[in-house]
């Protein structure tokens, strides 16, 4: 069986650099980017496809995946309307559309912003030596086979620049919109890269749809936090249900800034979230949260890595699944407190319901702290639903379905709570909490 | 109303209650006594259909239905109500929408209109106002971070939006300063009337200075030894329990 796997792990590797060959010849990418995107090659060819082995995927079976032949990103016909359906009410004119990874001039719209927030092509962007050498140096230490991949492909993407002490009031939104394919397996590579200035502050809803299934999105996200900068981010993936979601968030934060992150997932067929985050230098927040409510063979995978390099910081981790049917679930994370990170302050919990017996959640909370004054927590649980709480909410004219509705709805409310935008904590009320009603 | 005829029970295969007989007919309250695990807490949660207490042989009916066959919520359904002794902490639950979800799944069951959230904070605000409790308690989660006086309180309240036709009140004033105690038997007095009935257990007979009861039980070892009128409950006062307490 292990030579089995090697050998379609060889032909999946052979097949990706097939596929780059005849992207170099269809879209021709100008120096700047072909630098770029053979770097990652090169990168890609160290790293290879994981084996079950592997540190990170240990928990999460990629061979089926890697093994299907998908066709290169095409823009397929997209309807305005499945669109627009997406588009969160408040962000109309505060929003950007990728379709299959390229942005859609027609269905974006920032006027909202007026001219606090830049747009543009990341690959024009490279003009900037810096911005250049920060890409190089991501990809050059990559360790995300899949996040290289993106980089080996990725031909258009977006860069927003927010300046120095702008406030962006009103939340952007940034819709990756996956057409998807009826015939074969499509991929596409959507890829941003944020830069907010110096006391300047920003609040982010980025979210995942599909239209038709049978597509693999590949997202990687870089954000760099100057200092005292704040982003509030949120991430919803909520693709189509025959659907493999990547996404990949590097984020760097600076002296005093702040990052407020939250991830709601509904799961599909393979969908992994990988963090990245780095606190550079003193005094800089970062919260991440996370739920995901799965069901059938649905499964969300977080890796999470969040890399403590100056003192005086603080982060904190809270993360709740309720998997039922046969989804799976995990989440590896890792907080690295480095050496000189003196008075970190860190917390990380992660909570499960469990409501099947043929559901699946792994997790692995993880410490590794190199310096010797500082206070970290982690810890995770894995429950049912309690019979007390079940037998008080009965004894109150509550029928068995609709008192587990309840705590299960209310395990996975409090951290939707979290999430700042009400358009998306109703819309996560009609969707993620819905998918508990069944 | 309620009938209990030779109750045998039992928890992981203890028998608890070995043989318990009791009538409450309507507009009748009843207080059960006895010391600490004679059986009292067990007997309420057989009546209310605890899924870990097993009857094993006897039977139990209300208003001529076969109690012990029905579901929990449908026994709450029919008009009964526990107010629990140790009333379980529900995080994430806000307390004025779950009192709306018991409030309506009356209703819903009668195929009724439900009673939206506007209508059913002026019923609230009034049933709050007369028990004396304040707003904070429709804010915060069910239960969640209450003190134990704060708890039994919301029993309480539960208790006046249900309006049961019996309500069993497990210890309710166990673990009550003076005021709290005040509001757990004000809000019972302004629920009794002729048509409910209602069944007491306590250990203390301070609650009988403020709910005056028809018959006083003493249950010993999982028996009731001796029942009588009110009067009963100031005996065992000043006598304690060990004069009722069969000697083996």
């Amino acid at each position: 069986m292990a030579g089995a796997t090697a050998d379609k792990l060889n032909q999946a590797e052979s097949n990706i650099l097939e596929k780059h060959r005849e992207y170099l010849a269809e879209a021709k990418p100008k120096e700047d980017l072909l630098a770029l995107n053979q770097a990652a090659l090169a990168r890609f060819e160290t790293l290879g496809f994981p084996h079950r082995k592997h540190e990170m995927y240990t928990v999460v079976n990629t061979t089926e995946m890697v093994s299907t032949d998908f066709a290169l990103t095409r823009e397929g016909p997209v309807e305005a309307q499945a669109v627009q359906s997406h588009i969160y009410s408040g962000c109309e004119k505060s929003c950007l559309v990728l379709v299959d990874g390229k942005l859609s001039s027609t269905l974006s719209d920032t006027s909202a912003f007026g001219d606090s927030l830049k747009v543009s092509s990341l690959v024009d962007a490279l003009s900037d030596a810096s911005l250049k050498q920060y890409i190089l140096e991501t990809i050059e230490n990559e360790n995300d086979v899949f996040a290289c991949i993106n980089s080996s492909f990725f031909n258009s993407g977006v860069f927003l620049d927010v300046e120095d002490k702008t406030v962006l009031e009103t939340p952007l939104q940034i819709l990756h919109f996956s057409t998807g394919s009826k015939e074969a397996p499509v991929t596409t590579h959507p890829r941003v890269l944020i830069r907010v200035g110096a006391h300047a502050e920003m609040k982010l809803i980025i979210k995942y749809a599909g239209q038709s299934g049978n597509y693999f999105v590949n997202s990687v996200q870089d954000i760099l936090l100057g200092e005292n900068a704040s982003m509030t981010y949120t991430q919803v993936q909520n693709d189509h249900a025959d659907a493999w979601h990547y996404s990949k968030t590097r984020a760097e934060l600076k002296r005093d800034s702040r990052f407020r992150a939250t991830n709601a997932s509904s799961g599909c067929k393979l969908a992994r979230h990988h963090y990245d985050l780095f606190i550079k230098e003193p005094g800089a927040e970062l919260e991440l949260n996370g739920i995901s409510v799965l069901d059938d063979e649905e499964q969300v995978h977080n890796f999470i890595r969040i890399h403590h390099e100056a003192p005086h910081c603080n982060s904190s981790q809270k993360f709740k699944n309720v998997v039922s049917g046969n989804s799976r679930s995990s989440i590896d994370g890792t907080v690295i407190v480095n050496q000189g990170a003196q008075l970190t302050n860190s917390d990380q919990l992660i909570n499960n319901l469990m409501l099947s017996d043929g559901a699946h959640s792994d997790n692995k909370p993880n410490l590794m702290i190199f310096a010797d004054d500082v206070k970290c927590t982690h810890g995770t649980t894995v429950g049912q639903i309690e019979e007390e709480q079940l037998f008080y909410l009965k004894t109150r004219g509550l029928t068995a379905e609709v008192a587990k509705a309840l705590l299960t709805k209310s395990f996975a409310e409090s951290i939707i709570q979290l999430i700042q935008f009400p358009a998306v904590v109703k819309e996560l009320g009609n969707t993620l909490l819905r998918k508990l009603e069944a | 109303m309620l009938v209990i005829k030779d109750l045998h029970a039992s928890v992981d295969g203890t028998e608890i209650i070995k043989g318990i007989s009791l009538t409450v007919n309507k507009g009748e309250v009843h207080a059960i006594m006895g010391p600490n695990g004679s059986g009292k807490s067990t007997l309420a949660k057989i009546i209310s259909g605890h899924p870990q207490y097993e009857a094993t042989a006897g039977e139990v009916t209300f208003e001529g239905k076969n109690l012990l066959e029905m579901d929990p919520e449908d026994r709450a359904l029919a008009g009964i109500f526990m107010g629990f002794q140790y009333p379980v902490e529900i995080p994430g639950v806000n307390n004025a929408e779950f009192l709306r979800m018991a409030y309506n799944a009356r209703l819903i069951r009668d195929g009724k209109e439900e009673l939206d959230p506007l209508d059913f904070d002026e019923l609230l605000d009034e049933k709050m106002e007369t028990l004396g409790m304040e707003k904070k308690y429709k804010e915060r989660n069910l239960n969640e971070g209450f003190s134990g006086g704060e708890k039994k309180k919301n029993e309480i309240l539960q208790m006046s939006i249900l309006e049961p036709k019996l309500a069993i009140l497990d210890e309710t004033d166990s673990g009550l300063d003076i005021d709290a105690l005040k509001v757990v038997a004000n809000g019972v007095n302004k629920l009794r009337n002729e048509d409910n009935a209602l069944i007491l257990i306590t250990h203390y007979q301070r609650l009988l200075d403020y709910i005056k009861p028809d018959k006083v039980h003493v249950i010993s070892q999982g028996k009731i030894v001796k029942s009588g009128e009110k009067d009963l409950a100031l005996e065992l006062e000043a006598q304690g329990y060990d004069w009722l307490t069969p000697t083996s």
